[in-house]
């Protein structure tokens, strides 16, 4: 019975472009060709660029029964540091006692562990050249599968190495060699944490915490039918939290001309006040950059979302 | 040589529509599906495959040009999903009326309204009745495994009916595991050429096909040959999975039954969420219960005989729908309690579970509790009403829902209890 | 014309292809069609039919047709013949089936089909550039069941639908406009009251390749309310009121392959069909006829005008 086996349960959290679908599957691709039986898949929802996502790796020696996205992870790679205070993008879901969180971040690990009450072990994934535009981030995912592939144990380098020739190889020569490059100074990176992530035994059927299942009330269709009679609740939705680059009015240079970046914004998340002047609405403008690129006198500009925050935040 | 890679659901399927030697592909992109008409496209293009990828302009148009196709002696290969399979829901039962036989893969995904892109089998269930053969399957090497066992099936001359291959969207279609891929030789010598017979258009030999019948009875002796030879399908089924297991050392079995040979207890349930039930029943084993899993592959025909056999004895079983009949409940546990109606070992308690709509996952508590909740039924000698797997804090966040789409709040949640 | 081989009417075969004992009613304009276009088509050819009153052609055991035939669903024939044309491709590429038995897929089916359910599937098989034909009939509602008004109806027409005293409220689609605009190999009107515009008319989608369509106007006795033996009369008329004008469309350009001189008034062929009675019983219903007319007369003149204009020589609107 294969289920009896211990069985590798690792989640990517990142942001959709950052390459978390690539890093599940070089991670396990690496599983597969150090002989694990894998699973795995990316969490495709209707988000775009940007909105957090992830994918999961299930690894085991024997055939793997379960399925789904992995509730109970022996290890959360986060890509971006952002997303962790998120609630919906649930990078702390079901986490406890014995996950690693492997989290790429400037600010010490430390100081991580308090702000979110982390209650395992938390690991910094050093910064190896990552930018914050999308060409830097092409990289991201095969930099956090050499970092897991580390952390996970048995994971031979030279099976991350075939592993990054058969998801990369396709890209070219250059895409090749940048993503093994990454993935095996990240893999090297971690090697004073190697095969720190222990499997979480399955969940016994002795005892078990029994789902609280409800009886469903009827309830007639002018409540159960699927309306939305409110307008304009899409504004609920922060798509602000998408952005990695945010666009900074420079209103000494702003020319007042109204339409501009107001008319071209494909969210009108900016709005003009009655003296002619532009403003951005943080919590919805996605990053675009259409503005950017539009303003007649250059007056806006992008700033990397981390440094803005961190500016913010002091 | 067989290889072993890792391959999605859906990498599976066209894997198995190339391995096939399928001639004709007419497509039409959906989600979850759109991945394999997306990788026989580029197979066809760069020369790989030597087929012919058509995309037309609905799913109804599509199957009718499958069913064309195969009516003029091709192998075909077809793939939708969801609501493009209830789109050719017309020429679903068209075509399997015509005995054009060919494969159609459907990647389930729940049906509109509300619209959604994760996976149930209502979509397929709808297709239930419509002459077409279905198989279900549990895993990626299933799914390619099955598009070879299909095309010997639908092109059987016993049964010349096409044949459904589904699988779970996201759960399979999205989700890599090994695969392992045999050679074109070994499939070649499982499976070989289409040959039409009698039935296909050629000048020299003119047909009409598919013509129209007046009056109930000829109308009445051409469906019921059409289900006499879906009938028919069980025992070709059993020979073809044979000679598949001698092949390729894979076996599929019309009904998978796992752990069940002392079991008293069992779960029942068709596509990919079985393989989290066979995972239930090892850790139910493990604290001593007899129990284990019975999934239908063959759902059409549906296999009566050895689902008798498999559940003679049992003191209770758990069947779990992932559809749901609207104003009936559950599909399988319909048919099953159908199924075992007047036999003398027959469980007594057969509860009747709905989960996985919409792609909503089954935990292994859940599973554990559904064991229980049988148990329990059959120690007091009373089925419980169906149960939806749905929890007070699934509940609890659909309010918050409802309360941002305005619903009448008064109405809400004021009745709502927990069991 | 020159290469025809329907110079005139002594010309036309003289003995047809097409079986007897169809169940379509007596003096249908549609099987008269079908029988004059079989002829020039010829067995080889496999028809792909849509619902309409010619499914019933084909009722087991019976069959007219000396070639192949195929009842797929209302909406979805042009997809059939999709399948057989890509099918006998594969067949004849690898050499699995001999060129002698290749076939030419003829999708047969009713204005009901053609106008409105199938229109999709039609388009899209003329931008794949499916090489087939297409025929339809069109007596101008929904005939087999009973004549209910249809996207093929003629405006003030009485309809099972349209009983009142107005009739069919709606105008005619103009679906030779809607296939030509999609530029295909051919498109034609045709009546089987013109047979030897229809021979040469078939003859010359027959040489072609690629998307070919005919719409054959189908005086129905049944539908239009008229004694079967007015059948050819209704359908010369039609010609000669310059209410349905015969045409093709090919490489661009719209050709007039009859035009009608003198245009008759279409009071004559109005009359001569109970769907129209309530335009002259119990009086006459001036407006009524005048936008009818004025409907056909606008049609010619602005023809006229464009033939007329420098450089104009009938190209495609």
């Amino acid at each position: 019975m294969g289920s009896n086996e211990k069985i590798y349960r690792i989640r990517f959290h990142g942001r959709g472009g950052q390459g978390m679908k690539t890093a599940s599957r070089i991670l396990g691709t690496a599983f597969f060709l150090s002989g694990f039986e894998i699973q795995d898949a990316p969490r495709y929802g209707a988000e775009r660029r940007g909105a957090p996502i992830f994918a999961y790796v299930r690894a085991a020696r024997s055939p793997i029964n379960e399925r789904g996205i992995i509730r109970r992870p022996d290890l959360v790679v986060v890509a971006d540091d952002t997303l962790l205070p998120i609630p919906a993008a649930g990078v702390l879901a079901g986490v406890d006692e014995h996950t690693i969180l492997l989290l790429s971040s400037d600010v010490r690990a430390a100081e991580w562990v308090d702000r979110i009450r982390f209650p395992g072990q938390l690991i910094l994934l050093p910064k190896l050249g990552e930018t914050e535009d999308p060409p830097g981030l092409r990289f991201l995912g095969a930099t956090c599968a050499g970092a897991a592939a580390r952390l996970a144990g048995p994971v031979a380098r030279d099976c991350l190495e075939a592993s990054i020739h058969m998801e990369a190889g396709p890209l070219g020569a250059a895409a090749l060699a940048e993503n093994l490059s990454r993935a095996l100074a990240a893999y090297d990176a971690m090697a004073s944490h190697a095969g720190c992530v222990q499997p979480a035994t399955a969940t016994s059927a002795d005892d078990y915490i029994a789902p609280r299942w409800v009886d469903l009330p009827f309830e007639q269709a002018s409540v159960s039918a699927p309306a939305i009679h409110g307008t304009l609740t899409s504004a609920l939705s922060k798509t602000g939290l998408w952005r990695t680059l945010r666009p900074v009015i420079d209103y000494a240079r702003c020319k007042r001309c109204w339409w501009v970046c107001s008319t071209f914004c494909p969210d009108g998340a900016i709005q003009v006040d009655s003296a002619g002047q532009p403003g951005i609405d943080y919590e919805h403008c996605k990053g675009c950059m259409v503005c950017v690129a539009q303003c007649p006198p250059h007056a806006i500009e992008a700033v990397t979302e981390r440094g803005s925050q961190a500016e913010e935040a002091s | 040589m067989t290889q072993r890679i890792l391959l999605t659901g859906n990498g599976a399927a066209a894997w198995g529509a190339r391995l096939a030697r399928s001639d004709y592909i007419p497509a039409f992109p959906i989600t979850p599906q759109t991945e394999i008409i997306e990788s026989i496209a580029a197979w066809v293009e760069q020369g790989e495959m030597d087929a012919r990828l058509v995309t037309l302009e609905s799913e109804h148009s599509m199957v009718t040009a499958a069913g064309a196709a195969a009516a003029t002696g091709v192998r075909v290969f077809s793939a939708t999903s969801s609501q493009g399979l209830l789109y050719a829901m017309e020429m679903l039962y068209t075509v399997a009326g015509w005995r054009a036989p060919f494969v159609l893969v459907n990647v389930s995904r729940g049906l509109s309204a509300p619209i959604t892109l994760e996976p149930d089998h209502n979509d397929i269930l709808a297709a239930r009745d419509s002459g077409f053969l279905q198989l279900h399957c549990a895993t990626c090497q299933e799914v390619l495994d099955s598009v070879l066992l299909a095309f010997r099936l639908a092109e059987d001359r016993r049964i010349r009916l096409p044949v459904i291959v589904n699988l779970d969207g996201f759960y399979l279609s999205f989700t890599r595991e090994p695969v392992n891929l045999p050679d074109l030789g070994s499939v070649d010598s499982f499976l070989p050429p289409f040959d039409p017979e009698n039935i296909r258009f050629r000048a020299s030999a003119p047909i009409s096909q598919a013509v129209a019948v007046l009056g109930g009875s000829p109308y009445s002796y051409f469906r019921y040959e059409t289900h006499l030879a879906a009938l028919h399908g069980l025992g070709v089924y059993d020979e073809i999975a044979c000679d598949f297991a001698r092949t390729f050392g894979r076996r599929h079995p019309a009904v998978e039954s796992y752990r069940m040979d002392d079991a008293q207890w069992a779960f029942v349930m068709i596509g990919s969420f079985a393989t989290k039930a066979r995972e239930a029943v090892d850790r139910l084993r493990e604290i001593g219960w007899r129990i284990g899993l019975i999934r239908p592959r063959l759902l059409r025909p549906f296999p009566v005989s050895t689902l008798r056999h498999l559940c003679s004895g049992l003191r209770g079983a758990a069947v779990i729908d992932q559809n749901l009949s609207i104003g009936f409940g559950g599909v399988l546990h319909g048919e099953l309690c159908a199924a075992l109606y007047g036999e003398t070992k027959a469980p007594r308690t057969l509860v009747s579970f709905i989960g996985g709509l919409g792609g909503r996952d089954i935990s292994d508590e859940e599973f554990f509790e559904m064991a229980a909740v049988v148990r329990r039924a059959a120690d007091a000698g009373q089925t419980p009403a169906p149960r939806l797997l749905y929890t007070e804090d699934e509940l609890r966040e659909l309010r918050t829902l409802q309360a941002v789409a305005h619903s009448e709040r008064n109405d809400l949640g004021a009745r709502s209890k927990t069991t | 014309m020159n290469d025809t081989a329907f110079r005139r009417m002594k010309d036309l075969p003289s003995t047809h292809l097409l079986g007897t004992g169809t169940p379509m009613c007596a003096g249908c304009g549609g099987l008269e069609a079908l029988h004059q276009i079989y002829d020039v088509l010829g067995e080889r050819t496999v028809f792909v039919n849509a619902a309409g009153c010619m499914t019933l052609l084909s009722v087991y055991p019976f069959t007219p047709f000396r070639g192949s035939w195929l009842y797929a669903a209302m909406a979805s024939a042009p997809a059939g013949a999709q399948g057989i044309r890509d099918a006998l491709d594969i067949l004849l590429a690898h050499g699995r089936i001999r060129t002698e038995d290749d076939l030419q897929p003829v999708v047969l089916t009713g204005d009901g089909a053609a106008y409105g359910m199938g229109l999709s599937a039609t388009s899209g098989a003329i931008e794949r550039n499916l090489d087939f034909l297409y025929i339809c009939y069109d007596n101008e509602g929904y005939g087999n069941t009973g004549q209910q008004y249809s996207a093929a109806t003629p405006h003030a027409a009485r309809t099972s639908t349209s009983r009142g005293v107005h009739g069919y409220a709606g105008e005619k689609k103009d679906l030779f406009a809607i296939w030509a605009a999609h530029r295909p190999a051919y498109v034609a009107t045709v009546v089987g009251a013109e047979p030897l515009d229809l021979a040469r008319k078939v003859e010359t989608a027959k040489r072609l390749t690629g998307p070919r369509l005919i719409i054959a106007l189908a005086p129905c006795p049944t539908g239009w309310d008229f004694d079967p033996q007015d059948a050819v009369a209704i359908g010369k008329l039609a010609v000669k009121t310059g209410i349905w004008p015969l045409k093709e469309y090919r490489d661009g350009q719209i050709r007039h392959t009859k035009m009608p001189h003198p245009r008759l008034p279409v009071e004559g062929y109005l009359k001569r069909q109970g769907r129209f009675a309530h335009l002259f019983a119990p009086q006459r219903n001036e407006k009524l006829l005048r936008e009818i007319q004025s409907g056909v007369d606008r049609y010619w003149q602005q023809l006229e005008g464009i033939r007329a204009a420098p450089g104009g020589g009938g190209a495609c609107t």
